[in-house]
This record gives C-alpha cells, sequence and structure tokens, in this order.
C-alpha cells in the first residue's frame, strides 16, 4: 500500500489556525462567573527581618475576603533544596518576595488593599555578589541551610555558608596532563541575571470543592509537579489533586516552578475553597517570580602547541539568588556538560550554586548551557588566536568522537552525540567563513564572524517517565493524548506526525488533545529540557505497537487468519498477501458488527510509554555517572557590522547547523531554533538584570528591560544533519532548547573580533565597547 | 488591570470642555484632559496616578485640525504622531515623531500628549522650539498664542485646567535644511540616549533642540552661538557648544553622562558636517 510520509514533511501545527485568529483561550482567557482575585503585597527590601505586619486597614477595606502572611500554613518548599517560603516568613531575602496575599472581590479591590499594609522591616546586610556571597564573614542568607530537608539525595548544601551545592567533575591523570601542554590560557567570565519574559505572564486559578478534591487551572510546564507539591506540601493525596493546563503563551522554563500555584491553593484556602484567581503583572513576572541564573566563572585550558586541547580547569559560580530552587540542577548541567562538545582527557569541573539577595531561580531554555557555552567557546577564540588558528580547524581537531569518554566517563557513540563535524562543515558554507572572517570596508565599517559550538544533554531525574493513551473513534481517526504541555514549539503536531507515520496513516486523522489535565492525561515528567519529542515520541510508538496489536488480533478474527498475516496502514488491517482483503479502522472502533447483530472487540484503547534508562546519579567526589539519554550538538555563528566610530553595531546574520536525528516537521524546527538564536542575541546584546547597592532591582518593566524587538533581527540561516539516535523515535532528538545555546559566545567572538578586544561579559551594549576601547574618556 | 475608578466624558465643544473641567475640579473629582491615553494607562495600573475623570479631547473640532492655511501650518493637539507622519507636512516632525514609541503607539499617542507628557523625553517639542512655533492654549478666561519659548521651559507650563488646542508653524520653516539625529543604548525603539532635531534657517544658522541630554528637553541659544560662531574650527565650536549645556548630564539606565558626552560630540559633528555639505 502507499504510504505518503508523515515525518519529515512540513505539517502546519494543528492549533496554528485558532491561534493566529485569537480563538484559542489561553488560561487567564477563562472568564468565571463568582471569582475571586488575589494580589500580593512584595518586599520592597533585598534582606530584611519581618518585625510586624500590620493588615488590620486592608482587612477592613470593602470587597475584601482575606489577608494572609507567611505564618498561614507556613512550610519551606523546594524541589530540591526546600528553603523557601511561599510567602515570607519572618525574613525576606530578595526585593519583589511575596509578604503577604489579599484575596478580594476584584483586582481594583485587591490592590488598594496591598497599599493598605503597613510592614515593618528590620533591614540586614545585603549579599549583591557572588564574591560578597563566598566571603568568610559573609552574612548568612539561610542560616539554618544545614536544617533544611532535601528532597533530593544528591545535593550538598554547605553548613554556614551561602553556598547551596557543590557539584565536581574529576577526570583523567591532573600531573601527566598539564605537562603535556604547550600553552595555557585563562579567563573570567561574568554573565548577568536575567528574565524569561514569555509572552502571557503566569497566572493560575485555584478552588478546593466541598469534597475535598483541589482544582489548579494554570498556564505551567509541570501540572504534575504542582501536583506532587501540593501533595506533599499540605497531606492531600494526590488523587483528590487535579491540574488543568491549555496551551501556554511561552515558558522558556520560567514556568517549571511550582509558584503561583502554592499561592493561589493557599488564597482559596484562606477564602473557604472560593475560586480564587491570581494573575501576575509584568512586573511581577519579572521581579517576583523566578528568573535565570548568573554565572561567574574561571577557566584554564591547555593544548599542545598544535592545538590538541589536553587538559581543563573550571569554577563555575552559579547565583541562585534568594531560594535555590533549580539552581543546583543547572550547576549539575554545567558541570557534567562543562567541556563543551570537546575530547578533554584531564578534566577538572567544580560547579557551586550560591546564594544572594537577588530573585531566585528557576529553569532558562538551556538549562545553564548557553552560560557555561559562552565560557569554553571564548576561551576556544582565545587558544586558537594564542596558537594562531583558525577557530574552526581547532574546535574540528577537539570535538568529541566515538569512543572517547564524556566529562562523567559516559561512552561517546555516534547515535547518542551525532557529527559534529558535519555540521561545522555545513556552517561554513552557510556562512562564508571562507571569503573573509574579517573586513573593514572603505566607509570604515567592520564586518566580522564568530562561531561556537554546542552540546546539550537532558540531565532529568533517572526515572523521568512519559506515557500515551490512544483511542479509536467511529471515524476511523485515532484520538492521542499525552501529559506534555504545549508551550509554543508544536509538539503537539510532532507526536501526532510520529503516530501518524507510525500508523502509516494521515497525520490529518490523528486528533491531539491540547489540554493536560492530571486526572485524564497520562502523566508526563516535566514539559522541559527538550526531551518531549524524545521521551513522548517513544511512548506513542510503544502506544502504536499496542495498537497494531490489538487490530491485527481482532482483524484476525473477522478476516480468519492469524495476526502475523495482518498489516495495518492507511486506516485499516489488511492482509499482507492480498490488501484487498481488509476490514477499515472504522468497522472495528468501538467493536465489530457481524452482519447478523452480533458483535465482538469494543473501543479499541491502546497505551504506551517511556521511561528513561540506565541512568545514575553522579558519584559525588568524580561526578562519575549517566545523566541523560544523548546529546543533541551543533555548530552555530554569528555575522556583525561594526562601527569603529561610535562603537556600535549592527546584527547581519546568525546562522545554526545542528545535527538532530531525524527532522520530524523542517518548518517547525526552523522556527523552535530561529527563536532560540533570537533569544540568544537578546542575552549577548541586552537582556540583563540591574541591581542597585541595595539589591533593588531597577529594571523591573518592559520600559528599561530591553528584549531583541521585531525587525532588529539579523537574517537567521537554519540547516540540519541527520544522525539517526538508535533509541530515538525515527532516530530524532531533542532541539527545543538549543538554538540558543551557542550564539552570546559567537557574537561575543565576533565583536572581540571586530574590536580587537577580549568581550567576556555580556550583555555587551555599545557603551561597554566605548569604555574598553576608550577607557570610558568622552 | 486599572486598580482605580474613574468617569469618562466627552464633550463636544471647547467651551463644554473647560467649563466641565473645571466643575469636575471644584467637586474634588481631580480631572485630566485625555486623548491618546498611553501615559495615563501605564501610570493607573501601576497605581501612579490620582484620577476621578477623564475628559477626552478628541470631540473637540480645534483640536482636530491638520492643515497649511494662511502661510501657517497648524496642527491640533489630538492630532496622533501617526497622523503627522502620514501627511508629513513638516519632515523634521514627521521624522523625530516617527522614532517615538513603536508604530502602534504612534497611533495612540498625540502631539499635545507628547508635549505635556510626564516621560521626560518629549522628543515632539524639538522641531517645534526649533521653528519658533507658537501655541493655542485654551483656558477659562482666554484662548491665547504663545510663542513656545515662553511657555514650553523643560516642560510645558500649564495653569490648572489649562489645555493645548493647536500648534502653530510658520510656512517658511517646513522647507528648511534640517536634521534629525537620534541615538539609544542599543535599541531601534527604545527613549532617546540623545535626540537632537535642528534647522538651518535663513541666515544660514542652526537652530538646533536636544532631548535625553538633561532631565528635560531644550533648545539652548548659548549652545547655538557656539555652533554658528564660524570663525571658531568645528572642535571649537563643538566644546564650546558641550561647555554650555543648560544643565548636568543625565546619568540613568540608558547610559553614563560620560557616554552621553561623548555621544553627544560624536552628533553635533555629524549635524556640522551634514549642514556644511548642504552649503
Amino acid at each position: 500500500m502507499n504510504h505518503i510520509p508523515q515525518i519529515g514533511v512540513n505539517i502546519t501545527r494543528k492549533e496554528a489556525w485558532n491561534k493566529v485568529t485569537g480563538a484559542t483561550k489561553y488560561n487567564a482567557d477563562t472568564i468565571k462567573p463568582n471569582i475571586l482575585y488575589a494580589k500580593l503585597l512584595t518586599s520592597s527590601h533585598a534582606h530584611a527581618l519581618i518585625k510586624h505586619i500590620d493588615i488590620s486597614r486592608a482587612l477592613k477595606l470593602d470587597g475584601v475576603y482575606s489577608v494572609i502572611t507567611g505564618n498561614y500554613l507556613s512550610t519551606q518548599i523546594g524541589s530540591v533544596v526546600s528553603d523557601r517560603y511561599p510567602i515570607a516568613y519572618k525574613k525576606v531575602r530578595y526585593f519583589g518576595e511575596p509578604v503577604a496575599l489579599v484575596v478580594a472581590n476584584s483586582e481594583s479591590e485587591a490592590m488598594k488593599a496591598v497599599k493598605l499594609i503597613k510592614v515593618d522591616y528590620e533591614p540586614l546586610p545585603i549579599i549583591n555578589t557572588i564574591s560578597d556571597a563566598l566571603k568568610p564573614d559573609a552574612t548568612l542568607i539561610h542560616e539554618k541551610l544545614h536544617e533544611y530537608f532535601c528532597p533530593v539525595e544528591d545535593v550538598y548544601p554547605q553548613a554556614n555558608t551561602n553556598i547551596a551545592d557543590h557539584i565536581k567533575i574529576r577526570k583523567g591523570n591532573v600531573k601527566q596532563a598539564w605537562s603535556e601542554c604547550d600553552v595555557i590560557v585563562e579567563g573570567n567570565f561574568t554573565l548577568p541575571k536575567s528574565d524569561h519574559i514569555a509572552m502571557e505572564v503566569r497566572n493560575t486559578r485555584a478552588e478546593i470543592l466541598p469534597n475535598g478534591k483541589v482544582i489548579i487551572n494554570t498556564s505551567s510546564q509541570t501540572p504534575f509537579s504542582i501536583r506532587h507539591t501540593i501533595s506533599k506540601h499540605y497531606n492531600i493525596p494526590e488523587g483528590d489533586i487535579i491540574v488543568r493546563t491549555p496551551l501556554v503563551g511561552g515558558a522558556f522554563g520560567g514556568k517549571s516552578t511550582v509558584d503561583l500555584e502554592i499561592l493561589a491553593y493557599l488564597a482559596s484556602r484562606s477564602v473557604g475553597g472560593r475560586l480564587v484567581q491570581i494573575t501576575n503583572t509584568r512586573e511581577e513576572d519579572i521581579a517576583t517570580s523566578p528568573s535565570k541564573i548568573a554565572l561567574e566563572a574561571n577557566i584554564k585550558i591547555g593544548a599542545t602547541k598544535d592545538g590538541l586541547i589536553k587538559a581543563m580547569k573550571a569554577t563555575y559560580y552559579v547565583d541562585c539568588g534568594a531560594y535555590a530552587n533549580t539552581g543546583p540542577r543547572m550547576a549539575k548541567a554545567m558541570a557534567v556538560n562543562g567541556s563543551g562538545p570537546y575530547n578533554i582527557e584531564y578534566i577538572h569541573i567544580d560547579a557551586f550554586t550560591v546564594y544572594t539577595n537577588h530573585n531566585y531561580v528557576t529553569s532558562f531554555r538551556g538549562f545553564g548551557h548557553s552560560a557555561f557555552t559562552f565560557c569554553i567557546e571564548r576561551m576556544m577564540d582565545k587558544l586558537a588566536s594564542k596558537l594562531k588558528m583558525d577557530p574552526i580547524v581547532l574546535r574540528t581537531k577537539n570535538i568529541i568522537s566515538p569512543g572517547t569518554l564524556t566529562p562523567t566517563k559516559d561512552r561517546v557513540t555516534l547515535s547518542n552525540t551525532g557529527d559534529l563535524k558535519a555540521c561545522i562543515e555545513k556552517l561554513r558554507n552557510l556562512i562564508n567563513w571562507d571569503e573573509y572572517k574579517k573586513v573593514q570596508y572603505e566607509n570604515g565599517m567592520i564586518r566580522a564572524k564568530g562561531i561556537s559550538c554546542f552540546w546539550k544533554t537532558s540531565t532529568s531525574p533517572t526515572n523521568a517517565t512519559s506515557g500515551v493513551i490512544l483511542t479509536l473513534n467511529s471515524d476511523g481517526s485515532i484520538n492521542l493524548s499525552f501529559g506534555a504541555v504545549e508551550i509554543g514549539p508544536g509538539m503537539k503536531t510532532t507526536i501526532a506526525q510520529i503516530l501518524a507515520e507510525k500508523m502509516k496513516m494521515s497525520v490529518k486523522n490523528v486528533h491531539v488533545t491540547m489540554y493536560v489535565d492530571t486526572q485524564v492525561s497520562p502523566n508526563h515528567w516535566k514539559t522541559v529540557a527538550s526531551m518531549t519529542t524524545f521521551m513522548v515520541g517513544n511512548a506513542v510508538i510503544d502506544a502504536a505497537d499496542n495498537l497494531i496489536h490489538q487490530l491485527q488480533h481482532i482483524g484476525s478474527i473477522i478476516l480468519k487468519c492469524p495476526p502475523k498475516d495482518l498489516m495495518v496502514a492507511n486506516q485499516r488491517v489488511y492482509l499482507k498477501a492480498n490488501p484487498e482483503i481488509y476490514i477499515d479502522f472504522k468497522d472495528i472502533a468501538y467493536g465489530y458488527k457481524y452482519p447478523n447483530g452480533e458483535s465482538i472487540g469494543g473501543q479499541i484503547i491502546a497505551h504506551g510509554n517511556y521511561i528513561m534508562k540506565h541512568l545514575t546519579p553522579l558519584n559525588k567526589e568524580t561526578g562519575e555517572g549517566k545523566v541523560g539519554p544523548s546529546w543533541t550538538l551543533g555548530a552555530q555563528a554569528v555575522e556583525i557590522e561594526y562601527d569603529p566610530k561610535l562603537y556600535t553595531y549592527r546584527l547581519l546574520k546568525a546562522a545554526t547547523v545542528i545535527d538532530v536525528g531525524k527532522v520530524i516537521n523542517p518548518k517547525t524546527a526552523r522556527g523552535v531554533i530561529m527563536g532560540g538564536m533570537s533569544m540568544g542575541l537578546g542575552l549577548a546584546t541586552r537582556e540583563e538584570f540591574i541591581y542597585n547597592d541595595e539589591a533593588i532591582l531597577k529594571n523591573t518593566s518592559l520600559r528599561t528591560y530591553k528584549l531583541i524587538r521585531f525587525g532588529e533581527n539579523p537574517e537567521y540561516l537554519v540547516d540540519f544533519v541527520e544522525t539517526p539516535q538508535i533509541d530515538g523515535p525515527f532516530g530524532a532528538k531533542g532541539l527545543g532548547e538549543h538554538g540558543i545555546i551557542g550564539i552570546p559566545a559567537a557574537f561575543a567572538n565576533a565583536i572581540s573580533l571586530a574590536t580587537e578586544m577580549e568581550f567576556d561579559k555580556i550583555p555587551i551594549l555599545p557603551e561597554e565597547i566605548w569604555k574598553k576601547k576608550t577607557g570610558g574618556k568622552p | 488591570m486599572i486598580p482605580l475608578n474613574f468617569d469618562y466624558y466627552k464633550p463636544k465643544t471647547l467651551y463644554e470642555t473647560i467649563d466641565l473641567f473645571h466643575k469636575l475640579h471644584s467637586i474634588g473629582k481631580k480631572p485630566m484632559y485625555y486623548a491618546g491615553g498611553t501615559e495615563i494607562i501605564s501610570m493607573a495600573r501601576l497605581n501612579n496616578i490620582q484620577i476621578g475623570a477623564v475628559i477626552d479631547i478628541k470631540g473637540i473640532p480645534e483640536c482636530n485640525i491638520h492643515e497649511l492655511k494662511n502661510n501657517k501650518l497648524i496642527i491640533g493637539s489630538a492630532i496622533t504622531l501617526t497622523d503627522i507622519a502620514n501627511l508629513n507636512y513638516y519632515p523634521l516632525l514627521s521624522l523625530t515623531v516617527k522614532r517615538i514609541a513603536d508604530h502602534t503607539i504612534q497611533g495612540k499617542i498625540t502631539l499635545g500628549g507628547n508635549l505635556a507628557g510626564t516621560i521626560i523625553y518629549r522628543e515632539a517639542v524639538l522641531p517645534l522650539l526649533v521653528a519658533d512655533s507658537h501655541l493655542m492654549i485654551a483656558s477659562k478666561k482666554e484662548i491665547k498664542t504663545l510663542p513656545i519659548k515662553d511657555i514650553f521651559q523643560g516642560r510645558i507650563q500649564l495653569e490648572k485646567g489649562e489645555l493645548i488646542l493647536q500648534v502653530i508653524i510658520d510656512e517658511k520653516f517646513l522647507s528648511l535644511p534640517y536634521a534629525h539625529i537620534k541615538r539609544t543604548k542599543n535599541e531601534k525603539i527604545d527613549y532617546p540616549l540623545i535626540t537632537i532635531s535642528a534647522l538651518k534657517n535663513r541666515k544660514n544658522k542652526i537652530n538646533i533642540g536636544f532631548s535625553g541630554i538633561c532631565e528635560y528637553p531644550f533648545r539652548s541659544y548659548e549652545i547655538e552661538k557656539a555652533l554658528n560662531s564660524t570663525f571658531d574650527s568645528m572642535d571649537e565650536r563643538v566644546n564650546n557648544a558641550i561647555n554650555n549645556l543648560p544643565d548636568k548630564l543625565l546619568n540613568d539606565l540608558a547610559g553614563s553622562s560620560e557616554y552621553r558626552k561623548f555621544m553627544l560630540k560624536n552628533m553635533l559633528y555629524d549635524i556640522l558636517k551634514k549642514f556644511e555639505v548642504a552649503n
């Protein structure tokens, strides 16, 4: 039977028409009658004791139902270190931290009441930088750090310090390696905190029904974690909690932390379970909800004179802000992949997670990879420059290859990594690398190109799992349901394509459930780590196998043959030897009825799942372990035009060539990679949190927090390499985050080349270039 | 979310408008004239404004005039930046307003709103300052027409209840050689690090206005004198101009004062060169 391929082809995402016409309803678009609204009073200090909170005037205001503070059902949450009260209790540790919550008839009444709450603070010394935090006599942000509960075993908070965790990677023979090096380069790197700025701000509704069921409707990447967290902390059986998530308007990691959901639950509980909505303003989304990590790093690499890197020593300090949250996990990700996609015999990495009085952190697209990749790829250019080697030649010489070991001593294969050399070669052509790397035109303008490589794996829990349920409709189409949230990259459609390909049918006849409901949808660990295609893709293939098995079974009875003689395609079951003998899905979907009325079968319902295989935690002293099923890798470039008179620049091109194993939907994949590059350019050129001396965040609105706008983007170039991952669905790998990873480094390499200065800090603003070039003298 | 309640009025005549303002004011309603609403909305959602009533001036015929008549360009205060750019009677003004905010917002911001706004840059005033424009102001007792320099000193100097009706620009300024440069921190669309709008007048002298340098936009005769002092070298003219700034340079998130000074210097050279080439 003819089969038209359903993967490797451009399929318009299934929700596209609803989105572009505005028909799609995001979580906060649903207007409910009889709802109450919650608003937060947030801290005006970055570090202070709460001496007293007077809520009496707020409570008296018309329309106000309740005002709660940190002592209401006080419990410390945090998936790695439980160090954070959902509403600050006795102490605030960052500017913008929730201090009190008002529930009222309307948002405006709640806002008025918030203004009437009086808080007496006693300011504490501020920890405003990583170096402040690490001083021997530094003020402790968490005095009782050693007493905190840690839900995971592999995290090591250090008592009486501001260090939440320390990860060590030790690989190879130290003395021998450094002694074999002819050149050694060293660098120090700084990356600021910044925000996700998803278009949809975070928002949640919660209610507690009279029968005890807790219903949470939220914009989140992790409905199942929300259920688990609320269950654990408020002692409610998990099955009594239902979390629902419709389409999400962008997340970028920012909606992976249980954040407003707990506040909404507490708010509802404080008013007898009534439905309460809480929606961040943009300012709260920036200053109160969690943000991206900051990083300081010191790196030393040594190489032979012909450019073979032998040794690397790196220290990464991750600023997790006031609460650890997933900070230690990002530090871990940086440590385990901290060599970049290069084969280095001796590796010594320390990654510390450090508390400061800044906004606390959560995952951000790339999960620490864009941060350490900035450092490593700047180092590669520094080394290339010292060795007078072409940056591409140096990289190509050192890339990981099958048989070598990763920093955690996992064995590299072509399947679990890919063909980086092919990516680099394609990139070289895509950006005309050999034409020029730097050129100055008659009008004085300089054009320059910078490149970088990247790799990323998932570092998920070792038991991360994902499920799929398929049901047949009476028209022979298939309903597809799974627990990953559609946060924008079109993954619901990607999974539908994988199913259609496996079932040899048209994706048009696959109906995918767009929302997630923890009571109905099969569990999916979290919609993070670029793992949806891989995990759900494998689960859907498992489910399709289950479905085919059931179809063959019923088909064998109806068509009177052994099941193995039957094939499935185009929504029918047919005899391999004679396709003209067949039965359509529609005739067996709800059971088969014989001409005489007798029936067999019943509705066909299939299921499948996937669980991570053979992952292990890291050894505490050496870092040995298996952290992910595979790495996705690639090469990127940025071309800029630099004006040496004004020290300004324009972005001309940004390019990515990535080995994704198998491209399921080329246009969608391209779009996702472009979006990643755009965010990477934002980090490189403008995005940063600016704190004053009191650690007060100064740019809490989009007037002053800058991100790339349409029209400022360069030309984007994307190409793919397809080296199948043996255990991936049709060979496919994750690609959701990867577009961002190498871009800040590639941009900094281009600017450094153009300006003949070393830029090891981002964002790189024209004023920074001016200062470096002139010493800041007008 | 706007946490305050306010009444909305849209009178049809100027008389009604002014009368309404005073009535509302006298009963403590804290009225405010409204046209585009961009600033009112941004301030209200942060709870940074106290208003009990807004009076929409878009219904007043005088505020909606946009025409060239009797050698005068008249632009009503309720005319949007988009309209100004599209009709393009005065190219320097068009260029300047096209770089205020983004395209969507330009369709909302009005000329009067930009002149009377609280955000410090008010770049639309620069082409008006350098063209010796007049503002027509309505108050309870009269309608007066004043040279802009008399009523705009850093910001518009209006009494309670006074309303900008129109901007009047002499036609002879509309076709003069002009220059507009805007530099930002790093964005295409942003508040200015520095914006300059300049004309070369009929005596071959430069009229020049600045925004982003100090806490208010200004035109300075001392700076013009320095720049127009053709006996001096270009370096001297630029240095003298910079030494005659009316106030200290801004130092904020958009840029340090030193960086602004560097940028200003460059921009002044560009302006001088541009007009010299035009000679």
